[in-house]
């Protein structure tokens, strides 16, 4: 048979003879022994829970985002916000797609075993000893955490390592496992200088810049990396300037090099660091524009909606950043609350609607490749898009749109019946998310399987 | 019992069973299957991917695979993803497009 098969043009079909289904066995087709989902299925359960329950308290204590964040219960809040939920489900969504999209294996499974216990172990007291504004714990805690982020960065490094060259998405990994490194290592010198009463910065100063190194050298650098892969596996389009995506993540990398250094010495050439910064978004958007734009598939579906209404949201926290990193903005009540509108509109907007839109993508595939992916050619199997509810999550989207709106708005003026209206929307929107995720998980205990139906005759068309 | 010859309509259609999960179509009219030669029972599957690092990679081919040896007459099957030429949406068939929305071509 020819290439590019010119036999199959307009054949009819008839039923085939068929032998006994032989016993399924995992696929390991190209030599890439698939990684367990088991695992990465945990951390994105630990994330979900973590982010149910900061809601929960939010709920409960909305005046928390009416004041100043310089307050334990916030920052504990923001620890379970950022460690408990987007740090577990970014990590367990690269140990399963990092391996797949690289095309090669995870260095060890069995590291990822320990790391979910540390993890887990390390968050959670971090954030009880954050509440009750215990240094000694945090410290404590928060190296159990540093040794689990410690094997999450090697594992990672090691799987990176093992594929030659570089392109874009390698650099942009690499760089957020560099950032994640060290915020983390910041972390743990300003639980350290609490404890033993030591710092030569100004401690606002001090966390301002390891939150910068947390959410854009991790949580931006790994939405801009994965989106160069996803984006066009998605749309069916293709990455269009290899060398703007280069641009895009070094220019991140310097900008946010300038800022945790002007953030921590309180320079006044924290607007420079930003714009670097924000050129690199701008060549983002610009490569994602592109790849929109040159896409083969006409209609996005809704995961899609959420994660590319998230990336837009990079236009008002880019105006936000440089707003407050202005060396003359005056320091008044509503200056020091568009802080904590910067830092929603940053964890929650961009990051945590993000992610959302990625889980609905990710949860499915991990779903569908514990249940289905060895029945695939034996059986008829589930899609993905079968697996949740497409109203649930339209209505999903427009609640979380309306709720962070809300928020942001009670935020900047310290409404507290607002904020508590803000937090209600988005508490709508996650518990429509959690029925979807439910939804999801059903097919991991109760896999919808179902016989080949006898084939009847039809026309087959042109290939 | 007279085995089924194993014609090219009777391999297209068993192959149309196989569905990529994410776009929720058929691998035939997907334009995903390149080639299927036969000899002596054996066959050799020459298809490809959407995107090179698919995470379905190995599913997919491996649910070819299963599919195949499931007809009668079908000794082996050797499945071999391929990257030149790269898949392009103009492989697809009408069908296909329409059940992916594609809006080219």
């Amino acid at each position: 048979m020819a290439a590019m098969s010119p036999i199959f043009n307009a054949v009819e079909s008839k039923p085939a003879a068929r032998k006994a289904v032989l016993p399924a066995a995992a696929p390991n087709l190209a030599g890439i022994r698939p990684a367990s989902v088991r695992l990465p299925l945990c951390f994105v359960l630990a994330g979900v829970l973590s982010l149910l329950i900061g809601v929960a308290f939010l709920l409960a204590q909305p005046d928390l985002l009416a004041m100043y964040h310089y307050t334990p219960h916030l920052i504990a809040l923001t620890h379970l916000f950022v460690l408990g939920f987007i740090c577990s489900i970014v990590m367990g969504a690269m140990y399963q797609l990092v391996p797949v999209t690289l095309e090669t294996q995870l260095y060890s499974e069995r590291l990822v075993q320990w790391q979910f216990a540390a993890h887990v172990a390390g968050f959670t007291g971090m954030v009880w000893a954050f509440w009750n504004l215990n240094p000694a714990l945090v410290g404590a805690f928060g190296s159990l955490l540093a040794l689990g982020i410690g094997l999450f960065v090697f594992n990672l490094a090691r799987t990176l390592a093992k594929v030659k060259g570089w392109n874009a998405i390698k650099f942009g990994i690499g760089s957020a496992l560099f950032w994640l490194a060290s915020a983390v290592a910041a972390g743990l010198v300003l639980a350290a200088s609490k404890f033993w009463s030591f710092n030569p910065f100004q401690p606002l100063a001090a966390m301002h810049a390891h939150a910068h190194l947390g959410v854009a050298g991790v949580f931006v650098m790994m939405i801009v990396t994965v989106s160069y892969k996803l984006v066009p596996m998605f749309t069916l389009s293709e990455l269009q300037s290899e060398r703007r995506a280069w641009w895009s993540v070094a220019l991140l990398n310097f900008g946010l090099l300038g800022a945790f250094v002007t953030i921590l010495l309180q320079s006044p050439l924290k607007p420079a660091s930003a714009l670097v910064m924000i050129g690199g978004l701008a060549l983002y958007g610009w490569e994602i524009k592109a790849i929109l734009r040159a896409r083969n598939r006409g209609s996005l579906d809704w995961g899609m909606k959420y994660f590319l209404t998230a990336i837009t949201l990079l236009v008002p926290v880019s105006i936000a950043a440089l707003a407050l990193s202005w060396p003359r903005l005056p320091l008044t009540p509503f200056t020091m609350q568009l802080e904590n509108v910067y830092g929603l509109l940053a964890l929650t907007g961009l990051v945590g609607l993000a992610i959302l839109g990625m889980l609905y993508k990710i949860a499915p595939f991990l779903v569908w490749f514990h249940s289905y992916s060895r029945h695939i050619g034996r059986a008829k199997v589930a899609v993905l898009a079968d697996m949740y509810s497409v109203p649930l999550q339209i209505a999903g989207y427009w609640s979380f749109l309306a709720g962070l709106a809300v928020l942001c708005a009670a935020a900047a003026f310290s409404h507290e019946q607002g904020i508590r209206w803000g937090v209600s929307l988005l508490a709508l929107s996650l518990a429509i998310f959690a029925i979807n995720l439910g939804k999801i998980l059903s097919h991991f205990v109760r896999p919808k399987i179902e016989p080949f139906s006898p084939k009847k005759p039809c026309p087959a068309a042109n290939l | 019992m007279i085995a089924t010859p194993l014609t090219d309509e009777l391999l297209l259609e068993t192959l149309r069973q196989v569905i990529d999960p994410e776009l929720g179509v058929n691998i035939v009219d997907l334009g995903l299957v390149y080639s299927v030669s036969s000899a002596a029972g054996r066959l050799r599957v020459a298809m490809t991917l959407t995107t090179p690092g698919c995470p379905m990679h190995d599913s997919i081919a491996e649910g070819v695979k299963n599919i195949l040896l499931a007809l009668d007459g079908v000794a082996g099957v050797e499945v071999e993803v391929v990257w030149d030429p790269p898949w392009h949406p103009s492989m697809m068939t009408e069908a296909g497009r329409a059940m992916t929305g594609v809006r080219k071509y």
